[in-house]
């Protein structure tokens, strides 16, 4: 299968971009995805305003009258009232908002006084004083925006309204936009001003009306001032889009420092989104700070531009004066690995001819490891996800059934929950169905309905309000009157075959259980490829998933139904109930995949001692160990490294040679405080297991490397023999490491991470402790490792020292924030992501580094507060 | 485009219909076939079914007799009665327009009761318990109730026959895959009225649940095209389930493909809130045309005695477009949103029976009234036919109770006593029984002409209250 983070294609169109002429057009500064209209008033003396959105079939106005209209220099002074509009319907307009849902009509302008009223009409859509589409006005002293939606009147009433006193004569900018979910706000100069629920869609918006500026099509609401821009869009455009717009300033072309500034956002951006992930692919494997080849580092600012042996390696502006080019360009570098593609090459070359601007501390090849941005995986839920929402939304335990029909979730980096990798077989279609169906029978439908509504009748009216309420509930958020209608005719088919109320309720929710709003955790993807709020909806969801890994509870909706979700009140809340700890004994469970406790066959005859009880009892004990540590003794997560406590059944005990109360025949807690070897995570039967009967080093190495340093090394150079050596008498694993550590093929990167396993060198393959090996060799647990971006080893001299430096290690907790982080989120994380863990990580750290800290941070950070978007392919 | 269903000994279908030789051996060697076929042998049997179509005749047009909109029923007018006067009343419930409680009246005489049944049996079911009180040949649909309509709000707007505690008698089948599947699938063959119910409404479910996976993967999906791609696996997943749980699985050996799947509107996307959708011409009248050939085959073939047929609902709302022809003529070029300048159900033809006015043209009502009773006469003809020709020489039109009849006698909802009276009604002659040939004023109550027509075919029990005197409307007997 092909990557999903095909490298080169990104590469590929990160350079496209940037080589597309950046200072072309005023375009670039404006927000222009979804622009349908756009009046910039330049057609001065003409009676006709040209619409320069650019899109197919412009929405031109026609000043009926010159003389009561100036133009002065690209503005529209408006000195009489004024019959300005369209000669058609704008149908484009009309049909592109109505698709979408979203509308923000932007304006700037200069009110003649602020005592114009009505409101008088600046830019609208409408008929006359009654029936409107869109009217965004002035009324006195502010902005008014009537929207019709299929909920509103046709006047567009109740209308949003913008403080008092907020619009002055003074040159403004104002936007008003409405997301599809209703969410309606107004910006003045940037700063939003106002936000209200407008509820319903435009599906009754009326197709013969006309697009006028400065009256009312019927006239008799004239607005007389100076109109400077006035844009409509079909998407809402969100707070930074507005920014970029108000900033763009009332002509819409940009001033110089903004050209300036754009110039260095876009070499900024360039190094980072498609330098730094070349240089850490492509070069760090032998030019970081621990191996610098040559003597050259290009892993910081600094190194890299003090050069190698050969002295320097970059000439800023000149790339065919740098080494660093001529070595790619000539495919000499990398050595003994592929050349650098013509994409590659390109952005290389291009950055710097264009200055080699750096922008980062120090490259570190971790966040590059699954690209530069996310891709947006619609996430189906879980096996354990839709147990849980069963149980939350119907009150029904469907766990034996489900673990029974639903196929495995199954393992994509590093965890069972990674949304791209979350496929559907045939077999989860027929167990939704099968599933569908046992929960509706174990439901009892009647009372569970009227919770929601007291109506019973199949009218349209009854059958509609139970089925928007029930599906509000069971689909974790509002449904459209698309919904309400398909479910609406499960109803009526039941009641033409003389069923009754409660048999079609039990359908319509069989049905809404196989729902994609139910299956998936649906969000708003689609926009202009920025960042977009998520809403209070969402919020919800992502955060009782997040943190119980169920669907939202009843305060959340309600939080969620008056539009003032507060997150970090409500993360509190939830953070006490018990379902916190088992969402995070699931992060513990899947993050070491114990899972495979229950599959692991050891050699019987060189571990006489195995059996599955045991295997169980490890499992267990990790678990109990992470819950004592995290909530009982709320501990920072780094603390599991090297807490001196454990919990063991009297097997267990006996095979790790613990000491049990006579009688004891349950798991008890033991202090380890005084047991060499033993304490924190590490030295752990289901962890230290990873190495396998051999217990290889390069396992349990790879094993520290990846899931608590984030160390990136690439596979093997071609034709190099992996087979695993044998030990025996005068040979243990460390001197088999040693010698591929010596070997210059294998020794750049078996450096790195197979002396994080040396601590471990006296536990065998199936954990049990020992001072010899089985052929008598003598074990050692000292050592030295290297912790990644760093150049200088630390040593340790037991297996105690080494839980205490990877326990006292920021690069381990911040290892700890990124894996809870790539669980929260179902998806691993990207480099867009970086700076933003970066906080997550410093709150967390800031209010103890515990799971409840970083829990809080992780879902009140922009990555679940926000949605990045993509733009739409068609 | 016309799909037409030919003869059961003509079996090789069009438009993807195909019915195999094998089904037909099949079901006329079985033993239930051998019984029906005694039966027919010995003399025909005793059928009533009801056809239903939405919005009515306004009264003062059935004055016109078959010069103005009830044309197309000429070339049938010996074989029917139609009676003009018919008076419903009694079944007004305050505060309801006809669109249901005349819709609810027609075949039962009686006011709904409630949302979803009717207030007391309709005159086919009434006819079968008479007939059949132990119950039909094994093997038969009991009853069958089909239909192409979209309003469906309320249950009586398009079903049209019920048991006699006022339910529903049979599931309502409105694809016509569906009506071969109840009819000629194995299902109908065993006779398991209860496993095909729920098939009939888990196949609703399922329906629901295609849409919404559509709609993630269509154009208005919010999803992102990774996200889009995922949804559409997981569609085309239920796809496949779909056709392992439905399609064919239990049907006979031998048995062709279904007719193709349905193109108009089901469901809860039928009837948006009301709010009507928009209908081009050909599309109706070729799936309801199909419908009904396989409604006539089903009875042609002895598999259905008794039920009801819809063409379109009670109140219907469909913004019709489409050139309507009528013997080589252009009656009218349908654009109802056109026509009435507006959209939604402002823009639907139900508006013309409200604009309804005597002193005027009424020229849309007018062509839409006549090609309701062109496609109502589509299906009587097929009973007409040489195929349907019977033992006693007679075709099964002839020799079927066969009642035609409407939701109103005027559109407009202001009066409730011209809306409720003279609404059409046409009758067939159940085989010598009643007179045909003419067109009769009987300016009577609907309970009254029903029970009349009822007490032909040998019913003890009347419709309506037990204390009510019965008004004998002697002149439609023989």
């Amino acid at each position: 299968m092909e990557s999903i983070f095909n490298f080169n294609r990104l590469l590929a169109a990160i350079v496209l971009f940037l080589l597309t002429p950046i200072l072309a057009s005023a375009d670039e500064y404006r927000a222009t995805n979804g622009l349908q209209v756009f009046y910039d008033f330049s057609d001065t003396g003409r009676s006709v305003i040209k619409d320069r959105s650019g899109a197919a079939g412009p929405i031109d106005l026609k000043i009926e009258d010159p003389n009561t209209v100036q133009y002065r220099n690209g503005r529209l002074q408006i000195i009489k009232p004024s019959i300005i509009r369209s000669e058609k319907p704008p149908t484009r307009l009309i049909d592109a908002v109505r698709v979408s849902g979203e509308i923000s009509i932007e304006a700037w302008i200069e009110a003649k006084d602020t005592k114009q009223d009505g409101p008088a009409r600046i830019v609208t859509l409408s008929k006359n004083s009654n029936e409107r589409n869109f009217t965004l006005g002035q009324d006195g002293d502010k902005v008014e925006v009537r929207l019709r939606t299929n909920k509103t009147s046709t006047n567009g009433i109740p209308s949003v309204v913008a403080p008092g006193k907020s619009l002055t004569t003074k040159l403004t900018h104002v936007v008003y936009t409405r997301q599809q979910d209703g969410k309606a706000r107004i910006y003045q100069d940037s700063k939003q001003v106002v936000e209200k629920h407008v509820a319903g869609d435009f599906s009754n918006w009326d197709k013969s009306l006309k697009l006028s500026l400065a009256d009312e099509h019927s006239q008799g609401r004239s607005w007389l001032g100076t109109l400077h821009l006035i844009a409509i869009y079909d998407r809402a455009l969100s707070a930074e889009e507005v920014t970029q717009n108000f900033t763009a300033g009332a002509t819409g072309k940009p001033s110089p420092e903004l050209i300036a500034e754009r110039k260095r956002r876009v070499a900024a951006q360039h190094f980072e989104t498609a330098v730094a992930p070349l240089l850490a692919k492509r070069c760090l494997e032998c030019h970081d700070s621990a191996i610098h080849e040559s003597g050259l580092d290009l892993s910081t600012q600094v190194a890299a531009f003090k050069g190698g042996e050969n002295g320097k390696v970059i000439v800023p502006g000149a790339a065919a004066k740098s080494p660093l080019w001529a070595s790619v360009e000539s495919d000499s570098m990398p050595h003994e690995r592929d050349p650098l593609t013509s994409a590659e090459k390109g952005a290389l070359k291009k950055w710097i001819e264009d200055g080699a601007v750096w922008t980062l501390n120090q490259i570190d090849p971790a966040i590059y490891v699954h690209g530069s941005e996310n891709q947006n995986w619609v996430q189906r839920l879980t096996v354990d996800e839709y147990i849980q929402t069963v149980r939350t939304t119907v009150d029904v335990d469907i766990e034996k059934e489900a673990r029974e029909i639903l196929p495995r979730d199954l393992r994509a980096d590093g965890f069972s929950n990674t949304a791209y990798n979350l496929n559907v077989d045939f077999k989860h279609v027929n167990a939704y169905a099968k599933l569908a169906e046992i929960i509706v029978s174990r439901m009892d439908v009647e009372p569970f309905v009227k919770r929601f509504s007291k109506r019973r009748k199949f009218t349209d009216d009854d059958m509609g309000e139970v089925v928007e309420k029930l599906g509000k509930w069971v689909l974790r958020g509002p449904i459209s009157d698309r919904e309400v209608i398909a479910y609406r005719g499960i109803t009526t088919t039941v009641a033409s075959a003389s069923g009754d109320f409660e048999e079609a309720m039990g359908y319509v929710i069989e049905a809404m259980l196989q729902s994609p709003r139910f299956i998936y955790r649906v969000e708003r993807q689609q926009g202009s490829g920025e960042s977009i709020p998520a809403t209070d909806y969402e919020l919800a969801s992502r955060l009782s998933y997040i943190v119980w890994g169920s669907s939202p509870d009843e305060k959340l909706m309600e939080a969620a139904d008056e539009g003032n979700l507060n997150v970090e009140k409500e993360v509190g809340r939830l953070l006490k109930d018990p379902r916190a700890v088992q969402q995070s004994q699931r992060f513990i469970s899947d993050w070491l995949n114990l899972g495979r406790m229950n599959n692991l066959q050891p050699n019987a005859r060189r571990f006489p001692q195995w059996n599955d009880q045991l295997a169980s009892d490890m499992r267990e004990e990790t678990l109990a160990f992470f819950e004592e540590v995290v909530w009982k003794q709320n501990k920072s997560l780094s603390s599991l490294l090297n807490s001196p406590v454990t919990f063991a059944s009297p097997q267990l005990a006996k095979f790790y040679g613990l000491s049990a109360a006579d009688g004891v025949t349950e798991v008890v807690q033991f202090d380890l405080s005084d047991i060499p070897g033993r304490g924190g995570l590490l030295t752990q039967g289901s962890v230290l297991t990873v190495g396998g009967d051999d217990a290889s080093m390069v396992t349990r190495g790879l094993l520290v490397m990846h899931e608590l340093l984030r160390g990136v090394v690439n596979d093997p150079p071609p034709c190099v023999d992996t087979t695993p050596v044998p030990t025996k008498a005068g040979l243990t694993q460390r001197s088999i490491a040693m010698e591929r550590i010596a070997n210059a093929s294998c020794g750049g990167c078996h450096s790195k991470f197979e002396p994080l396993a040396f601590g471990l060198e006296k536990f065998n393959g199936i954990g049990a402790y020992h001072e010899q090996d089985e052929h008598g060799n003598k074990l050692r647990d000292d050592g030295e490792m290297l912790f990644p971006g760093s150049a200088e080893p630390v040593k340790f001299n037991s297996t105690g020292e080494l839980m205490n430096l990877l326990a006292k290690s920021e690069r381990v907790s911040q290892s700890l924030t990124w894996k809870v982080t790539q669980f929260a989120l179902g998806r691993p994380l990207v480099a867009e992501d970086a700076a933003t863990v970066d906080k997550i990580h410093a709150s967390a750290t800031d209010n103890g580094g515990t799971w409840p800290a970083l829990m809080t941070a992780i879902v009140t950070s922009d990555l679940v507060r926000n949605t990045r978007t993509h733009v739409s392919d068609e | 485009m016309t799909i037409h269903i030919p003869r059961r000994t003509a079996l090789k279908g069009l438009g993807g219909i195909a019915i195999s030789l094998p089904l037909l051996e099949e079901m006329t060697a079985s033993a239930a076939m051998t019984a029906a076929a005694k039966e027919v042998a010995k003399d025909v049997p005793v059928r009533a079914f009801n056809v239903f179509f939405g919005l009515g005749i306004p009264a003062p047009l059935q004055t016109e007799g078959f010069d103005g909109v009830m044309e197309p029923l000429k070339p049938l007018q010996d074989k029917l009665l139609i009676m003009r006067g018919v008076d419903h009343v009694r079944a007004d419930e305050s505060g309801i327009n006809a669109h249901f409680d005349g819709a609810s009246a027609a075949f039962t005489a009686e006011p709904p009761d409630g949302e979803a049944k009717a207030g007391g049996p309709s005159i086919d079911q009434v006819v079968r318990q008479t007939h059949y009180a132990t119950g039909l040949p094994k093997g038969m649909v009991s009853t069958l109730n089909a239909g192409t309509f979209f309003r469906r709000s309320r249950v009586s707007r398009y079903v049209h026959s019920y048991n006699s505690d006022g339910t529903v008698a049979a599931t309502m089948q409105e694809r016509p895959r569906e009506v071969f599947d109840r009819v000629f699938g194995s299902l109908a063959l065993s006779g398991d009225d209860k496993d095909a119910r729920r098939r009939r409404i888990k196949r609703s479910v399922l329906d629901s649940v295609v849409d919404q996976y559509r709609f993630y993967t269509g154009e208005q999906s919010p999803l992102s095209a990774a996200s889009r791609t995922r949804v559409a696996d997981h569609l085309e997943r239920i796809r496949e389930f779909e056709q392992r749980a439905f399609e064919m699985k239990d049907s006979p050996k031998g048995t062709a493909a279904l007719p193709p799947r349905s193109k108009l509107a089901h469901g809860g996307a039928a009837d948006p809130g009301g709010q009507g959708i928009d209908m081009p011409l050909e599309d109706l009248r070729t799936e309801w045309r199909l419908l009904a050939d396989l409604y006539a085959l089903a009875v042609q073939t002895d598999r259905v005695r008794f039920g009801a047929l819809t063409f379109l609902a009670a109140g219907e709302r469909l913004r019709i477009k489409g050139d309507y022809k009528y013997d080589g003529r252009l009656i009218y070029s349908f654009d109802d949103a056109k026509d009435l300048n507006a959209s939604g159900d402002a823009g639907c033809s139900h508006e013309w029976w409200h604009k309804f006015n005597e002193k005027k043209k009424n020229e849309q009502l007018r062509a839409h009234a006549h090609m309701k009773l062109q496609e109502v006469a589509y299906f009587l003809g097929k009973l007409a036919d040489k195929d349907s020709v019977e033992a006693n020489g007679k075709t099964i039109l002839e020799n079927s109770m066969i009642t035609v009849s409407t939701e109103s006698g005027d559109g407009r909802h202001n009066d409730v006593k011209r809306e409720l009276s003279g609404v059409f009604h046409a009758i067939s002659g159940a085989n010598g029984r009643f007179k045909t040939g003419q067109i009769q004023d009987v300016n009577s109550e609907g309970i009254d002409v029903y029970n009349t027509m009822l007490t032909a075919m040998g019913a003890k029990k009347p419709l309506g209250p037990k204390d009510r005197d019965f008004q004998s409307v002697d002149s439609i007997r023989v």
